[in-house]
């Protein structure tokens, strides 16, 4: 019978106390570590450093809520600008010395009401719209960066790039896996209404996934992208834009009615051809926009300046005007984080490491008490050859194993936790966390709870340590 | 191995601050292979005794030496060792049989046997485990825990792990003093038999003339105590 041996034993003879503590203890643990890893997931998540490009351009407004609803699909969108912005970062644009690319990109739809569908040109896949060739790399725009400094570029793991003018789509990792899309498979836009008491509007549109994209671990492997001028072909977009357009000329709010699902007037030629209000669609199922484009809004503007002052230059231009803002998304999430994500996180692991602490005072009280109920067998342990260190070691091991074993149940009660919390997230967000993960910090965590564990048993360690034999061996 | 006391003094304090001398022997020799019996009334300091001999208590003064009967080279003060080094002594060289079994309530028989042997650090003899409570008779009660054994069937593993060690002193504390005659007289003679089989002394406290007498020689504690002498001729 070794020494672990003879603790277990004494574990186990006071079995209901020595699992409360452990539960006392694995909880506390449980805490700490799920936050730990709550805190790693929303750092990981909204403290991206590259995103491929620094300049966002969008509606004037909150900075935040932009870089939220491009970079992570979160909040609405808080606006549109005119797709005429895009044409002034192009060549022969009064912007174009400063920003090396720029890709467009309207949102507002979902699939189920769940994946968020983003039109952009398929330059964002590196491919050229008209020519279908590869854009040298360059000139593609990237989401985020290798650990050799190297951008990161979307890349297909099946499939192919959407026809720029075709009612086809990529689609990301996620929405493959959970919408579930395949090649091949068909889905429509869905609106979710504005307010609680309209029903979602499922457009009339059918668009075709032509590829899925390789995983990219950002909120881009849950987003189904679209050529961006099919979006202007569903009516209700139209219709909007028109309205729009009206508001800003000087008409009053009631034109607004012609937002109806009546806007849209087909007609069919006999070769096949369809006439819409706003489009036509040809026997090969390509389509052409026939809206006048200086109607045409878009979301944003997604950008990569040429570097150092041309980003702030831009920037000032931009923001100085009346509708439109440029924001860097790197440096909006990182004010987000230091403001307000880090601070809560680090109050919230006090108030974690505190409920550990509370359950090391747990092991104390229960080891003590036990201590002070086994005091007779103590002495006879001492009677038998025991050392007054082996005596202090039996009851500081006997604390340290309830530590390391309620630390283990912890660790894996808090991952069993995020993944639920990833459960739900993707549920309700689209996207889940790595829970699954297990870093440093956690090691370092289950080594202090041992720790603290072992001096909560030095207490009744000592106690036991300075028992009296003889006198514990003759009062029987 | 024989056990020598020369000159071993203890005294206690008492409540009102006076000092009490309980022991105070010039000499006393339990030789190598011995079996006595130590008798004295009630609080005489039979206890304190033998837990001075074991070890559990320093005497105020005089030297407890194991070793050669004589003395000399290879014997061990125990007085000079530290408390550290008593206690692997005792767990090595003593065997302690107390008045009740002390026994560990969670253990089986056969563990609170080997629990004798886990301090000694020299490894577990499962198989002597078996043989010593074969031997006293509880060979189809190894798994048992204490409290599903009689009181005789207790203290006969209490004897089981005294032996475990094969220790060259067993001291016993009134071994049969919570047991029926039938059970004191089987108690006593696997005792006596076990000793006999490892070698050991074997050193008895009783107050009972009938057991004292089944042993090789009586001692009385109050003959032995210059301390006692004094007590009584006041």
């Amino acid at each position: 019978m070794n020494i672990f041996q003879l603790v277990f034993k004494q574990m186990r003879q006071r079995a209901l106390g020595t699992w409360l503590t452990l539960l006392s203890v694995m909880l506390g643990t449980s805490l700490a570590i799920a936050i730990l890893i709550l805190a790693r997931e929303s750092r990981d998540f909204f403290g991206v450093k590259q995103f491929g490009y620094d300049s966002l351009i969008g509606k004037k407004g909150s900075r935040v809520q932009l870089v939220l609803n491009t970079v992570y699909h979160l909040d609405v969108s808080p606006g549109n600008i005119p797709f005429s912005i895009y044409g002034e970062l192009l060549k022969g644009g009064p912007y174009y010395d400063y920003v090396k690319i720029a890709v467009p990109f309207v949102v507002g739809d979902t699939v189920n009401g769940k994946f968020p569908i983003m039109g952009t040109p398929c330059t964002l896949f590196g491919i050229n719209d008209e020519t279908r060739k590869p854009l040298p790399e360059d000139e593609v725009l990237g989401y985020g960066e290798n650990y050799d400094g190297s951008e990161k570029h979307f890349e297909l793991a099946q499939g192919s790039v959407f026809h720029y003018n075709m009612f086809e789509a990529v689609i990301g990792s996620d929405v493959a896996r959970l919408a579930p899309l395949r090649i091949g498979d068909r889905f429509q836009a869905t609106h979710i209404a504005g307010t609680a008491n309209s029903a979602p509007v499922v457009h009339p549109q059918i668009w075709k996934v032509v590829g899925i994209l390789k995983p990219t671990h950002t909120a881009a492997d849950r987003t189904v992208y679209i050529p961006l001028m099919s979006f202007y072909t569903i009516a209700a977009h139209g219709a909007a834009l028109i309205a729009q357009s009206s508001l800003e000329n000087g008409a009053t709010p009631s034109l607004t009615s012609q937002f109806n699902a009546s806007y849209d007037h087909v007609t069919i030629d006999p070769d096949g051809t369809e006439h819409h209000t706003d489009y036509i669609l040809y026997p090969n199922k390509t389509f052409h926009l026939t809206i006048d484009p200086s109607r045409l809004l878009i979301s944003g503007i997604m950008a990569q300046s040429r570097g150092g002052v041309d980003l702030q230059r831009l920037q000032y231009y931009l923001n100085n005007g009346p509708d439109v803002m440029d924001v860097n998304p790197a440096m909006e999430m990182g004010v987000l984080l230091d403001n307000f994500l880090r601070p809560s996180q680090v109050i919230l692991l006090i108030i974690a490491s505190l409920v550990s602490i509370v359950a090391a005072i747990g092991i104390l009280v229960s080891i003590y008490n036990s201590v002070s109920a086994r005091i007779r067998e103590i002495a006879i342990l001492r009677a038998l050859g025991a050392t007054r260190r082996t005596i202090l070691t039996l009851i500081c091991l006997e604390a340290s194993l309830i530590g390391l074993f309620g630390g283990i149940l912890g660790l894996v009660l808090a991952h069993a936790a995020c993944a639920l919390a990833s459960y739900l997230l993707n549920l309700y967000v689209g996207q889940g966390i790595d829970w699954l993960r297990v870093d440093w910090t956690e090691g370092v965590y289950l080594i202090a709870v041992v720790v603290v564990s072992a001096l909560a048993g030095l207490v009744p360690a000592m106690k036991a340590y300075w028992t009296p034999v003889a006198t514990n061996l003759v009062t029987v | 191995m024989a056990v020598r006391l020369i000159n071993v003094v203890k005294k206690y304090v008492g409540p009102d601050g006076s000092v009490v001398p309980v022991i105070d022997i010039p000499e006393f020799l339990l030789n190598d292979g011995q079996q006595a019996a130590l008798i004295g009334s009630s609080g005489s300091g039979k206890t304190t005794l033998l837990h001075i001999i074991a070890g559990i208590l320093l005497p105020d003064s005089g030297q407890i030496l194991f070793g050669p009967p004589r003395g000399g080279p290879g014997s061990v003060s125990l007085t000079h060792l530290s408390e550290a080094q008593r206690d692997i002594f005792r767990g090595r060289y003593v065997g302690y049989i107390f008045q009740t079994h002390h026994l560990l309530p969670g253990f089986t028989a056969l563990e609170n046997v080997l629990l004798g042997m886990t301090f000694t650090h020299r490894g577990h003899d499962r198989q002597w485990a078996i043989h010593l409570l074969t031997a006293v008779g509880l060979s189809d009660r190894l798994h048992y825990k204490p409290a599903k054994l009689s009181v005789g069937q207790q203290q006969r593993v209490a004897v089981a792990r005294a032996l475990a060690n094969r220790p060259t002193l067993v001291l016993a504390d009134e071994p049969t003093g919570a047991l029926d005659a039938k059970n004191a007289q089987q108690v006593l003679e696997l005792i006596c038999s076990l000793c006999t089989e490892v070698s050991a002394s074997l050193l008895m406290v009783t107050h009972d003339m009938d057991v004292a007498s089944r042993l090789s020689q009586t001692y009385s504690l109050t003959q032995l105590n210059r301390a006692a002498m004094a007590e009584a001729v006041r």
